[in-house]
């Protein structure tokens, strides 16, 4: 199946913008296939570069929040478990949480060789399905840009809860400022205004992800710009 | 006191190795939490589906009964109908002029003509008169009676307030006493004190023969008249064996 079907499936699969609140609806109509789910939560389907990034974010994670082999992690809105089919080689259990119960059918299949990997479909916006202080690291990954702001502020609370303490967390989004993010929005703008897609875009400050992890209770604060364009904050659960 | 042991690289070593072995357990027992606790949430949900289910199939219980009641009504109309027709009939065929035709339709009748249907059967019991009662029957009577028997259960006081001494059903001539002055504190709570019916439920068990009956359910008030609560018509049908 070529990508540009893909493509053309993905359109056809989007939902308004009126619609972005009901996260479930929206990502589980973009999971139809195993291509068009890739490409709504990579932006590409092919198998090398879905490997090829996540082994990048998984340096990125390396880098910012350290990496344990004794880990215990949670990856909030796993998708089709791009990073966590890499990461998982390299910790002691990894969880993916997702809303959509589609994206998870494409992880499992994914992750069959992977045994220490669980997978778990959220209710709705929080990890109420986990429990507090169990978790060395939760991080969040091209996923801010498709929340609106108070849901993006709901997960780091509910990442502070469910982390150990002593454990980190990471969260990132695109900013504005940057090249690539001020090309995403002028894009979106160009959306009639009864047509802007559910999923669409939307940038973060450095400012408020700061302001969201330190109101929610981290501690050693940092919000760094990565080389790709992204930035991303990053804290500690004080001991 | 012994003095501490001497720090040196094979100490330090063993002990890295103790405290990552540590570590090991304890993030073990933190990742078996979690998929107990996930465990746990999905038998809660497995738990919340089937009460939904219940009251789903509840819901649709009471939905047939409804139903039922409904068509139990037409069918009742129906039979109200045919009374009034077979009387009516009756009525013509003791007329004068119809007993100055008879004649000519026994010859119609020596002819090839239609047989004759039989007479009308001769009048039931009068029944009780009904009364205004605030009632409810936990379990319905408008069914199809599979059983040798059925257990009418529910509460009831009549509109005027005075007490309800007995209970029975009236079940096409045959009576069945039940028992009254049950306990229903979660009516009492919705509906208040009931000064002369404290205890209004009640429950009478009586037998279904095949067929299909009148049935009339009759309360005694305060030792003295009966009074029908609810009547209608039931169908007994038994199970095939």
């Amino acid at each position: 199946m070529s990508a540009r079907d893909a493509n053309t499936r993905w359109r056809d699969s989007t939902s308004t913008l009126g619609e972005r609140s009901a996260y479930k609806q929206v990502w589980d109509r973009q999971s139809q296939d195993s291509d068009v789910a890739a490409l709504a939560v990579a932006g590409h389907t092919d198998e090398p570069t879905l490997d090829l990034t996540g082994r990048q974010f998984v340096d990125t994670l390396r880098g910012t929040t350290g990496l344990d082999p004794a880990d215990v992690i949670l990856e909030i809105g796993c998708g089709i478990g791009r990073v966590g089919k890499v990461l998982s080689r390299e910790c002691l259990h990894w969880f993916g949480a997702d809303i959509s119960p589609g994206m998870l059918r494409h992880a499992t299949a994914r992750l069959q060789d992977r045994p220490n990997t669980t997978l778990v479909e959220l209710a709705t916006v929080g990890l109420q399905e986990f429990p507090r202080d169990a978790f060395d690291l939760v991080y969040c990954t091209i996923v801010f840009m498709h929340l609106f702001e108070w849901d993006r502020y709901r997960y780091v609370q509910e990442a502070h809860r469910v982390l150990r303490p002593g454990g980190r967390c990471y969260f990132d989004n695109f900013p504005l400022d940057s090249a690539h993010g001020w090309e995403v929005f002028t894009a979106s703008s160009a959306y009639p205004l009864d047509r802007r897609p559910a999923h669409v875009s939307m940038s973060s400050t450095r400012e408020e992800l700061g302001i969201y992890l330190r109101k929610a209770g981290f501690a050693d604060v940092q919000v760094r710009d990565l080389p790709n364009e992204l930035i991303a904050a990053t804290g500690v659960k004080p001991a | 006191m012994n003095p501490p042991d001497p720090i040196t690289p094979e100490r330090v070593a063993a002990l890295e190795a103790e405290l990552a072995a540590v570590k090991k357990r304890d993030a073990e027992f933190r990742v078996s939490m979690v998929q107990e606790f996930l465990d746990r949430g999905e038998r809660n949900t497995y738990l919340h589906t089937l009460h939904e289910e219940r009251t789903a199939l509840r819901r649709r219980e009471q939905e047939s009964f409804a139903d039922l009641e409904l068509l139990v009504r037409k069918l009742e109309a129906a039979n109200d109908r045919a009374a009034a027709a077979a009387a009516e009939l009756a009525r013509v065929r003791s007329s004068f002029s119809w007993r100055l035709t008879a004649p000519i339709r026994a010859l119609r009748g020596l002819l090839g003509g239609r047989p004759q249907p039989a007479a009308p059967s001769g009048p039931e019991r009068a029944p009780v008169e009904g009364a205004r009662f605030t009632y409810y029957l936990h379990t319905s009577p408008f069914r199809v009676y599979r059983d040798a028997s059925f257990t009418l259960r529910g509460w009831a006081w009549p509109a005027d307030g005075r007490p309800i001494t007995a209970v029975r059903v009236d079940l096409g001539g045959r009576t069945f006493i039940g028992r009254c002055g049950l306990p229903e504190p979660e009516v009492i709570a919705r509906h208040g004190e009931q000064p002369g019916n404290p205890r209004p439920g009640f429950e009478v068990t009586f037998e279904t023969p095949p067929g299909q009956h009148p049935l009339s359910l009759e309360a005694q008030i305060d030792g003295g008249a009966w009074r029908s609560i609810v009547r209608t018509t039931v169908w007994c049908e038994p199970r095939n064996p």
